[in-house]
C-alpha cells in the first residue's frame, strides 16, 4: 500500500516538475516563443486581411455590341449595373475585346448578336455569347451568378411585358400565372458569400493545430541536440515516469495555449466580422482534445527531429496539406478512402469540421459529437503513442551518442 | 570553383533530410494534390430534399434534383427542422424544399415558393449544390409556367421564347470541364516547390554559420563568396530542375492537363522560376544571416505566398497596401506566365515583363553578399 502510494506520489511529483521545466525551458525560448505566441498572434490577423475584401466586386468585361440598339445599350447598363460585373468599354470586335483580355485589362468578353432588338421585339429567342477567364474560380463564379441572375431578371421583365400585347392577355391574366411560384434561397454559414468569411473559420483550427506541433517540435529538436552533446542524456530531463512526463510537458504548452485559443476564435471573428455564432461553451469545449492531440502528435513527430531548426523544413509544408484534407474545399465525400483515412489522424480535420458546425453554422456540441469524440479518441491514443516513442528516442541517443561526436 | 561545387554535392547527401525534402516532398505534393481532385469536380454531394406536397409534379421536380450529376440525395426528411439539423452537422451541403399544396397552388396560379437551403462554409460543395437547385427550381417553375400559359391559349412557340428570352451561352476559356483541379493543382504545386526551394537554400546555407563551418566553406572557394555560393546552388539548381521537370510531366503529360500555347515557353517559365527562387531565399540569407531567423522568415513568406499570390482570391481585388506584395514572389510571376501560356494560349509576348521580373531576382542577392560574406567569416549561432 505504502508503495502505491510512494509510487503515485513520485508520478504527481515528476508530472509537476516536468511541467515547470518546460515553462522555464519554453521561456528562454526565442524560437519557440514565437512559434507559441507571435504565430498564433498575427496569423490571423494577417491572413483575414489579405482576403478581408470579402467578395470581388466590377470585375473588368468588355462588351461586343454588335446590336447597337437601345436595348442592346440598356443591357449593358444593366451588367454595369451588377455587383461584380463592370463594363470596362465596348469593343468593336470580338478581335479586339480579346486583345484587351491577352493585356489583362478584361477577363470577360459578352457578344450581343446583331439581331438582339429584332428577336425581342419577335419574341425569339437570343444567344448570347459570354467568354470567361479561367484563371481563377472566384472570378468566374461572380461572373456566371451576375449574369444567371441577369438573364432570369431580364426573362421575367420581357415576359411580362410581351405578354401583355398577346391575345391570351385578354382572356386570362398571364401576370398572375407568371408570379405564381417563386424560388428563394438561404445561405448558411457564409450568407455574405465572403471568401474571408469562408476560409477563417477553418483556418483558424489549423493555424492552432500546427503553431503547436511547430512549437513542440522546436523543443523536441532542442532536447535532442543536448543529448547528443552530452554524451546521450539530455541535463535538463525530469527523471520519473515517461507517462508523467509526457503528460507534464503537454499540459504546459496546454495552458499557453488557453488565452491564445480565446483570442483566436472569439476577438479575431468579432475584429474582422466574419462568421461567429456559436455557443462559446460548445467551441471552447471543442478545443482541449484538439490541443492535446496536436501537442502529443508533435511529440511524436518529434523523434524525427534532429535539430531545433529542421523542425521548420520537415513540417511546415503539411500546412498545404492538412489544409486539404480537412474538407473546408474539397468535401470528403469526393475523397478517395486512402485520404479519407489518413484525413481522420489529423486532429485539424476534426477539429475543423466540429468547429464550422459550431461557430459558422450553429450547431451545438451535441451535434458534432462524432468529431468531438473523435478529438479525445486521437488524444488518448497519440498520448499512448507519444510514450513510447520518447522512450525509444531517449535510448537510441544514448546508444548512439554515448561518446561524444560532431555530426 | 569544381571544389565548391563537390563540397556542394557532398552536403546535400550528407544526410537524408536533403533528398527527402527536395525530391520526395514536392513529388508526393504533385501526387497528392493530382490524386486527390482526380475527379476534377467533386460530383454525387450529399444533399436532401424535403417533399412536403407528395404529388406527382412534385415527384418530378426531386427526380429533376436527383439527375443532377453533381448531387446525390442522401436523405428524404420529413421536416424543415431535421434537414437543418442535417445541414448544421455538416452531414448534407445544402438541402431543397418543395412546401405543402404546391402543385394545387402552382396549377391555380396561386403564390408559391420554392425554397433550398445550402451551407456555403463549405464554399466550392455548398456554390455546386447551389447551382443544381437553382436549376431545378427554375426549371420547374419555367415548366408550370408552360403549361398554364399552354392552358391560357398561348402558341407553344412563343412559350418557349418566352420562358427564357435572353440566354448566356458560357464559354469558359482555357478550362471548359470548370475542373478543379486544372485550376488548384497548376498553382499550388509550384508554390509548395518554392516553399521547399526556400528552405533548403537557407538551410544548407545557415547550417555553415550555425556549425562554425562557414570559415571552412568560405576557404575551399579560394575566399570568393561568389563561387562559394555557386557551389552550393548549382548542385541543388540541378536537383530542383529535374524535380521541375518532373512535376510538368506530370501535370501536363500523365494528367493531360491542357496546354493551349508553347510548351517550351512552360519549360522556361519552370526552370527561371526555380533559379528566382533560390535567388530570393538566398538574398533573404544575406539579409538576416541566422538559421532559425531566416528559415522562420522564408517559412511564413513561403506559406503565405499561396494565399498572396493570389492563386483564389485577386490580387487586383485585395487591399493595395498587401496586394502589392504578391510582386515580390517568384511564384506570382510563374503563375501568370502560366495563365497566359498553358491555360489561355496567348502568345509569349503578352508576359514578356513577367519573364524579366523573374530574371531580376537573379540580380537581387548581388547586392547583399557582402553581408552574408563577413557573418561567414566570423560565424556566431544564436540559438
Amino acid at each position: 500500500m505504502r508503495r502505491i502510494l510512494s509510487n503515485l506520489s513520485h508520478w504527481w511529483s515528476t508530472l509537476w516538475r516536468s511541467m515547470l521545466n518546460q515553462y522555464k525551458q519554453i521561456l528562454h525560448d526565442q524560437g519557440v516563443m514565437m512559434f507559441f505566441l507571435a504565430l498564433p498572434l498575427l496569423y490571423p490577423i494577417t491572413y483575414t486581411l489579405i482576403y478581408n475584401p470579402e467578395v470581388v466586386t466590377d470585375l473588368p468585361m468588355a462588351i461586343v455590341d454588335h446590336s447597337r440598339t437601345s436595348q442592346s445599350r440598356e443591357l449593358a447598363r444593366m451588367i454595369d449595373a451588377t455587383q461584380y460585373i463592370g463594363v470596362s468599354g465596348y469593343a468593336s470586335s470580338l478581335q479586339e475585346a480579346k486583345e484587351w483580355a491577352k493585356e489583362r485589362k478584361v477577363y470577360a468578353i459578352l457578344e450581343i448578336p446583331e439581331d438582339y432588338a429584332r428577336n425581342l421585339g419577335r419574341g425569339e429567342q437570343s444567344v448570347l455569347p459570354l467568354y470567361t477567364d479561367m484563371s481563377l474560380l472566384l472570378r468566374y463564379r461572380s461572373i456566371l451568378f451576375a449574369m444567371t441572375d441577369l438573364q432570369l431578371q431580364l426573362g421575367a421583365d420581357i415576359r411580362t411585358q410581351a405578354l401583355d400585347i398577346t391575345p391570351a392577355a385578354l382572356f386570362t391574366a398571364p401576370k398572375e400565372s407568371v408570379k405564381g411560384v417563386s424560388t428563394q434561397s438561404f445561405f448558411l454559414g457564409d450568407p455574405t458569400q465572403g471568401f474571408a468569411s469562408f476560409i477563417m473559420v477553418g483556418l483558424v483550427i489549423l493555424i492552432l493545430q500546427q503553431s503547436a506541433i511547430l512549437g513542440v517540435l522546436m523543443l523536441g529538436g532542442g532536447a535532442r541536440e543536448r543529448r547528443r552533446l552530452h554524451d546521450g542524456i539530455d541535463p535538463e530531463e525530469i527523471a520519473g515516469p515517461m507517462s508523467a512526463s509526457i503528460l507534464g510537458r503537454g499540459l504546459s504548452v496546454f495552458t499557453i495555449y488557453m488565452p491564445l485559443t480565446v483570442y483566436i476564435l472569439h476577438y479575431v471573428p468579432v475584429m474582422f466580422k466574419l462568421p461567429h455564432i456559436g455557443d462559446p461553451f460548445d467551441y471552447l469545449m471543442l478545443m482541449p482534445p484538439l490541443l492535446l492531440s496536436s501537442i502529443f502528435l508533435g511529440q511524436i513527430l518529434s523523434a524525427m527531429v534532429s535539430e531545433r531548426e529542421s523542425s521548420m523544413p520537415v513540417f511546415v509544408f503539411t500546412s498545404v496539406l492538412f489544409l486539404f484534407l480537412s474538407g473546408i474545399t474539397w468535401p470528403h465525400s469526393a475523397m478517395n478512402p486512402l485520404w479519407s483515412i489518413i484525413s481522420g489522424f489529423v486532429p485539424a480535420t476534426w477539429g475543423v469540421e466540429g468547429f464550422i458546425g459550431i461557430d459558422a453554422n450553429g450547431a451545438t456540441l451535441a451535434d458534432m459529437s462524432t468529431q468531438y469524440i473523435m478529438l479525445w479518441v486521437l488524444t488518448g491514443a497519440y498520448f499512448i503513442i507519444a510514450c513510447y516513442s520518447e522512450r525509444w528516442a531517449r535510448s537510441y541517443d544514448r546508444r548512439h551518442f554515448r561518446l561524444p561526436s560532431v555530426p | 570553383m569544381r571544389k565548391a561545387i563537390t563540397d556542394g554535392f557532398r552536403q546535400l547527401v550528407s544526410r537524408p533530410i536533403y533528398i527527402l525534402l527536395m525530391v520526395v516532398v514536392p513529388l508526393f505534393g504533385a501526387w497528392f494534390f493530382l490524386d486527390l481532385m482526380e475527379e476534377g469536380l467533386p460530383l454525387q454531394l450529399p444533399t436532401a430534399i424535403v417533399d412536403l406536397d407528395h404529388t406527382s409534379t412534385s415527384r418530378r421536380t426531386a427526380r429533376n434534383l436527383a439527375a443532377s450529376e453533381l448531387v446525390d440525395i442522401t436523405y428524404r426528411p420529413e421536416s424543415y427542422h431535421e434537414a437543418m439539423k442535417l445541414l448544421q452537422q455538416g452531414k448534407i451541403y445544402g438541402f431543397f424544399m418543395i412546401p405543402a399544396d404546391f402543385e394545387r397552388k402552382a396549377v391555380s396560379g396561386k403564390e408559391t415558393t420554392i425554397t433550398y437551403y445550402v451551407n456555403l462554409a463549405y464554399y466550392v460543395p455548398g456554390s455546386l449544390s447551389f447551382k443544381s437547385f437553382k436549376t431545378t427550381a427554375v426549371t420547374t417553375q419555367g415548366s408550370i409556367m408552360m403549361t398554364s400559359l399552354v392552358s391560357a391559349g398561348v402558341g407553344e412557340q412563343l412559350i418557349q421564347n418566352m420562358v427564357q428570352p435572353v440566354v448566356t451561352q458560357s464559354h469558359p476559356y482555357g478550362n471548359p470541364w470548370m475542373n478543379y483541379s486544372i485550376y488548384l493543382s497548376n498553382s499550388f504545386v509550384p508554390c509548395l516547390l518554392q516553399l521547399i526551394i526556400f528552405q533548403i537554400t537557407a538551410f544548407s546555407f545557415l547550417q555553415e554559420i550555425k556549425r562554425g563551418t562557414s570559415v571552412l566553406w568560405l576557404k575551399n572557394a579560394g575566399g570568393s563568396i561568389v563561387k562559394a555560393c555557386m557551389g552550393k546552388l548549382i548542385p541543388q539548381y540541378i536537383i530542383f530542375a529535374t524535380v521541375g521537370m518532373a512535376i510538368l510531366s506530370m501535370l501536363y503529360g500523365f494528367s493531360h492537363f491542357p496546354v493551349n500555347g508553347s510548351m517550351p515557353g512552360m519549360v522556361a517559365a519552370m526552370l527561371l522560376f526555380i533559379a528566382a527562387s533560390q535567388a530570393f531565399a538566398l538574398f533573404i540569407c544575406c539579409v538576416i544571416p541566422n538559421l532559425r531567423f531566416a528559415l522562420s522568415i522564408l517559412s511564413l513568406v513561403g506559406i503565405l505566398s499561396f494565399s498572396i499570390a493570389g492563386f483564389s482570391f485577386p490580387v487586383e481585388q485585395m487591399y493595395g497596401a498587401i496586394g502589392i506584395f504578391a510582386y515580390l514572389l517568384p511564384i506570382r510571376y510563374y503563375f501568370l506566365i502560366y495563365i497566359n501560356t498553358a491555360l489561355n494560349g496567348y502568345e509569349l509576348f503578352f508576359c514578356r515583363w513577367d519573364f524579366v521580373a523573374m530574371i531580376a531576382f537573379l540580380l537581387l542577392p548581388l547586392s547583399m553578399l557582402w553581408k552574408l560574406k563577413r557573418y561567414s567569416l566570423n560565424p556566431v549561432y544564436i540559438p
